[in-house]
């Protein structure tokens, strides 16, 4: 007999195909020809040649046996599949309290998943009811502003570029202009006015988007220069079931409302639109809008701040070549500039996702935070895998009986591999279908949470349709195939002999590590998440409790006309609960609507980007401003008028030079043209936020009319609020009948400006709250397990006189261990992650202090809660049950 | 006896079974027949034949002993049954009834 020749190895792979396709019985008789023939080739040919020559038979018995007519030596395919889930359901009625702790753990795990699959692919199919997505771009430009050197990255153009784009650039099928037009005032008919936002566009409109137009003409429905488009819900509310076509609506600016003739309406724009809009002006084309401009600024390559320019590709042109154009065109102009305007072409399905740009036109979710979202998802379901790998090696002790029988019975390892395969993506099934069930009670909650400019998730409709039925489907077997793949293993590989003959031996496996490692992961991601709420959490209510510099509590701001202010004001100076009023045209620290800016300049000195508001003679006493120096405004009619007055902040007697708040009043400074003297100096306040950069002058003016007002801030006490409330609408409506009232609480609209960490915040916790959940399901397991198998350790203690203390303490201290470690990796990187990412985005922020522990203290106090109650139960027990049956 | 074919290759591989008595599995008929034939077998193909030739009666399967050689397993010999014998009766007697039958000129070529 010649000496084995070493090497030669048969090829593994070829015979795990094999095992897979055939029952056990034939598979021994085939591996034996199979080896014999390789080791004669082996000798004769070579190990390579014997190698495939052994795949080659491999395939050829697989083919002839299974593939060409039934086979006895084949296995009944669903026979062994029905054989295995029958097991598979035996088992989980066998140890109820694994099977139920697996599964919650699962359907928990999985209700995430669902819910990301949803909202990921609707995330990526906005504006995908546009026929040309694919070649819709929109114009970035890229300046440099202000004296910071920041980059900002605008979604609007020049008008310039728009028309060259229109003339000189190739590739281009067709070139769009919108520009918004968000009148503070209504679209109106003789009979109603309803409040309304839409844009300016020019007549390509149709070509680009696909909007539907129920009537009208697409190709001249904004080609009229008084033509409007209405959305089919806009003209239900102004037109009820008449024809809408040649109506006219207007609005009210003063002095010459413009009359509009509805020339078309369109259906409403989809939930999935990056744009959104009530109706549709016409806007000319470039051309046309450039003669319009008086100012000659407007034409210029820099004048980039008021068009959205969009324009179709022709299918075949590349969007660099086109950027390159663009470059080149203005390079001529850049070489005049300190900072060169940069133009880039944003393709359509980016418009929702990007993170960079400011003045959007409709709703956004920033990829990061889909990011975020998708990491935290991951993590729960990772956990959820530990949790039941843990759980299914754990059980080893109860299971190795049952495997070590299957095995001696001549189950091959593949075998028993299957069979907890099997039994895992069956529980994954089973999972899937709570985890649905949950989803749909979370769904609700979730698409509440909302804020103003449609960054919320109520942008979202999470709908479940065929196709996602096909992503659960996936999503479930894989999330299967991925928990059961270590206890799989782990059983197919122990051995009969050990199994039934030694089996707390199985506990000393290398498996035990890994186990060990999957707990300490599991608490590592509860902590962290738990740190990480409880972190954003207090910058959330830091933010709110921010100095602001001004008062917020106990103020209504009322929106009014401003043809209706003065009487409004006499009209609630006469309700007892109101302690003060005041007008102005901005509400501060909210940003948004009502700012205005403008250019303060000492002499001839470099001039200053001002924020300016305008007020009466009450506002800073209402909202208790800190005055510095000088003096607030006077009431027109008591003490003459406010003659060219300004009252500033100390930030700008700072940026222009002008000494001390002291020395600065009465000093003569520029305001847009103008003189202006300062009449007083507040102390610094936040303007627009405290997760914004900061301007650093501010300017209040007193003006000559009423236009400018259009809030009314009332200061109010009494504690019966429905009922004040209830007057002031009821004054309301015998001042202005025809516009809605709508009241504001101060401290409500600051507190709304947090809405990007409130939404955050509540994200973080929610998942943190499942992530933890999960976990301490794993934690109650791995205890239920521990104590069960160590029942007999812990009587035999008893016995021998242990006391209760000290078993207590014997059987956490690898708990205690697994916690503190996973403490040591959590708290750190979640300190550096939450730090360096969320909190960023803040100019003021908390300390943080020992808040960083919090995670690993509510770990630390589930987790003791968990296991102690299982091991005391098992302490309190009488030894002499456990001890009589051996 | 009902009449059930017998293929070509079927016959083949139940005469090999029969030269080799009692060391007929896998390997062995496999190279037998190559030997003879000077064609490369499948074990896929033998092994479905011997599955029919198994169903219809005329080889017996059986589990040799345990040898030390491949670690435990068992290695499965087959052997030609008394109806596996008669049909290889029947059928050579039914092929030489028809040869017998050929013309005597065309017998004369293999003369030549």
């Amino acid at each position: 007999m010649k000496a084995r020749n070493k090497n030669a190895d048969s090829p593994r792979l070829a015979k795990w195909l094999l095992k897979s396709f055939s029952s056990y019985d034939f598979v021994s008789t085939a591996l034996w020809d199979l080896d014999e023939l390789f080791q004669i080739n082996v000798e004769t040919l070579g190990v390579r040649k014997a190698r495939y020559i052994y795949l080659k038979e491999v395939l050829s018995i697989i083919i002839h046996l299974f593939f060409k007519g039934k086979s006895q030596y084949s296995i009944n395919k669903f026979a062994m599949f029905k054989h295995n889930i029958l097991i598979s359901i035996r088992n989980f009625k066998r140890f109820k309290t694994t099977f139920f702790i697996n599964i919650i753990g699962l359907a928990i795990s999985m209700s995430v998943g669902i819910l990301m699959i949803l909202f990921l692919s609707e995330i990526y199919s906005f504006d995908d009811f546009h026929a040309r997505k694919n070649d819709i771009y929109r114009v970035s430009t890229v300046r440099v502003q202000g004296s910071s050197g920041e980059e900002s990255y605008l979604t609007t153009a020049s008008l310039y570029i728009a028309d060259q784009l229109n003339s000189q650039v190739a590739g281009i099928e067709s070139v769009l202009m919108m520009r918004s037009e968000m009148h503070s005032t209504d679209l109106k008919t003789e009979e109603r006015a309803i409040s309304a936002e839409g844009f300016r566009a020019s007549d390509t409109f149709f070509d680009i988007f696909s909007f539907k137009l129920k009537s009208g003409n697409p190709a001249t429905a904004l080609t009229h220069p008084n033509g409007i488009v209405l959305t089919e819900s806009t003209a239900l509310k102004l037109f009820s079931d008449n024809d809408p076509i040649g109506q006219s609506v207007s609005f009210d600016i003063s002095p010459n409302s413009s009359t509009y003739m509805v020339t078309g309406v369109v259906e409403d724009p989809p939930k999935n639109s990056h744009m959104k809009f009530d109706f549709l002006l016409s806007l000319g084309n470039a051309e046309g809008q450039m003669e319009n401009h008086e100012a000659e600024d407007a034409n210029s390559p820099s004048a980039t701040g008021e068009y959205y320019v969009y324009v179709l590709l022709d299918e075949r042109a590349r969007p660099e070549a086109v950027e390159l154009s663009m470059a080149n065109i203005i390079s001529d102009h850049n070489a005049r500039l300190d900072h060169p305007v940069r133009h880039y072409l944003q393709p359509m399905n980016s418009f929702v996702t990007s993170d960079l740009y400011s003045n959007l036109i409709g709703p956004r979710f920033p990829q990061q935070r889909v990011y975020l979202m998708i990491g935290l998802t991951l993590l729960i379901l990772i956990s959820a895998c530990f949790n039941y790998s843990n759980l299914s090696l754990a059980s080893a002790l109860k299971r190795s009986k049952e495997v070590g029988v299957r095995k001696v019975s001549g189950a091959d390892s593949s075998n028993v591999f299957l069979q907890f395969l099997i039994e895992a993506i069956l529980l994954s099934f089973l999972a899937f279908f709570m985890g649905l069930g949950l989803f749909f009670f979370i769904r609700p909650e979730f698409l509440r949470i909302q804020n103003i400019a449609l960054q919320g998730a109520d942008m979202f409709q999470l709908n479940v349709e065929l196709i996602h039925i096909a992503y659960f489907l996936l999503f479930t077997i894989i999330l299967g195939i991925l928990a059961g793949l270590l206890p799989a293993s782990f059983f197919a590989k122990l051995t009969a002999k050990e199994l039934i003959k030694d089996v707390s031996k199985t506990r000393f496996f290398p498996g035990l590590n890994l186990r060990r490692i999957m707990i300490v992961f599991q608490i590592a991601i509860a902590i962290s998440l738990v740190t990480a709420s409880v972190l954003v959490y207090n910058q959330y209510r830091f933010s709110l409790n921010f100095d602001l510099g001004y008062e917020t509590e106990n103020i209504i701001n009322v929106p009014v006309k401003s043809e209706y202010i003065d009487l409004l004001e006499n009209k609630y100076a006469g309700i007892s609960e109101v302690v003060q009023i005041s007008k102005s045209s901005l509400v501060i620290g909210i940003g948004g609507d009502g700012l205005s800016g403008g250019m303060t300049q000492v002499e001839d000195k470099k001039p200053n980007l001002t924020l300016i508001g305008y007020i009466d003679q009450s506002f800073l006493d209402l909202h208790e401003f800190a005055l510095v120096a000088g003096s607030t405004f006077m009431n027109p009619l008591m003490d003459g008028g406010n003659p060219d007055y300004i009252i500033v902040n100390e930030g700008l007697v700072k940026e222009l030079d002008l000494g001390t708040p002291d020395e600065a009043v009465g000093k003569t400074i520029g305001l847009n043209g103008s003189q202006v003297n300062i009449l007083g100096v507040v102390k610094d306040f936040i303007e627009i936020g405290l997760s914004k950069k900061l301007f650093k002058s501010f300017a209040f003016i007193y003006p000559d009319h009423n236009d400018q007002f259009s809030i009314l801030s009332l200061k109010f006490q009494g504690s019966n609020l429905p009922l004040f409330i209830k007057k002031l609408e009821k004054e309301y409506k015998t001042i202005d009948p025809v516009h809605p009232f709508e009241f504001r609480f101060y401290s409500d609209q600051i507190e709304n400006n947090y809405r990007q960490q409130k939404l955050t915040y509540i994200l973080v916790t929610g998942l943190a709250f499942l992530a933890i959940s999960i976990s301490m399901l794993g934690l109650l397991g791995m205890a239920v397990i521990t104590a069960e198998s160590k029942t007999k350790e812990i009587s035999i203690r008893k016995v021998l006189g242990a006391r209760l203390a000290n078993l207590v303490l014997l059987l956490s201290r690898s708990y205690l261990i697994s916690m503190i470690i996973a403490g040591l990796f959590a708290i750190p990187l979640t300190l550096y992650i939450v730090d360096s990412v969320v909190l960023n985005e803040f100019m003021y922020r908390d300390k943080i202090g020992w808040e960083i522990f919090s995670g690993l203290l509510v770990v630390l106090i589930v987790g003791i809660l968990t296991v102690s109650w299982q091991i005391l139960s098992v302490a309190l027990q009488n030894p002499v049950d456990h001890l009589k049956t051996e | 006896m009902k009449k059930i074919t017998l293929g070509a290759f079927e016959e083949l591989v139940l005469l090999a079974t029969g030269v080799l008595q009692d060391n007929a599995y896998g390997v062995t008929i496999k190279q037998e027949l190559e030997d003879q034939l000077n064609k490369k077998i499948s074990l896929g193909a033998l092994y479905a034949a011997l599955q029919r030739l198994e169903e219809k009666g005329w080889v017996s399967s059986r589990v040799g002993g345990i040898t030390e050689k491949q670690g435990g397993r068992r290695k499965q010999y087959f052997d030609i049954t008394k109806d596996g014998i008669m049909t290889l009766n029947e059928v050579r007697n039914m092929r030489n009834e028809l040869f017998n039958r050929l013309p005597q000129a065309k017998i004369d070529w293999l003369k030549s």
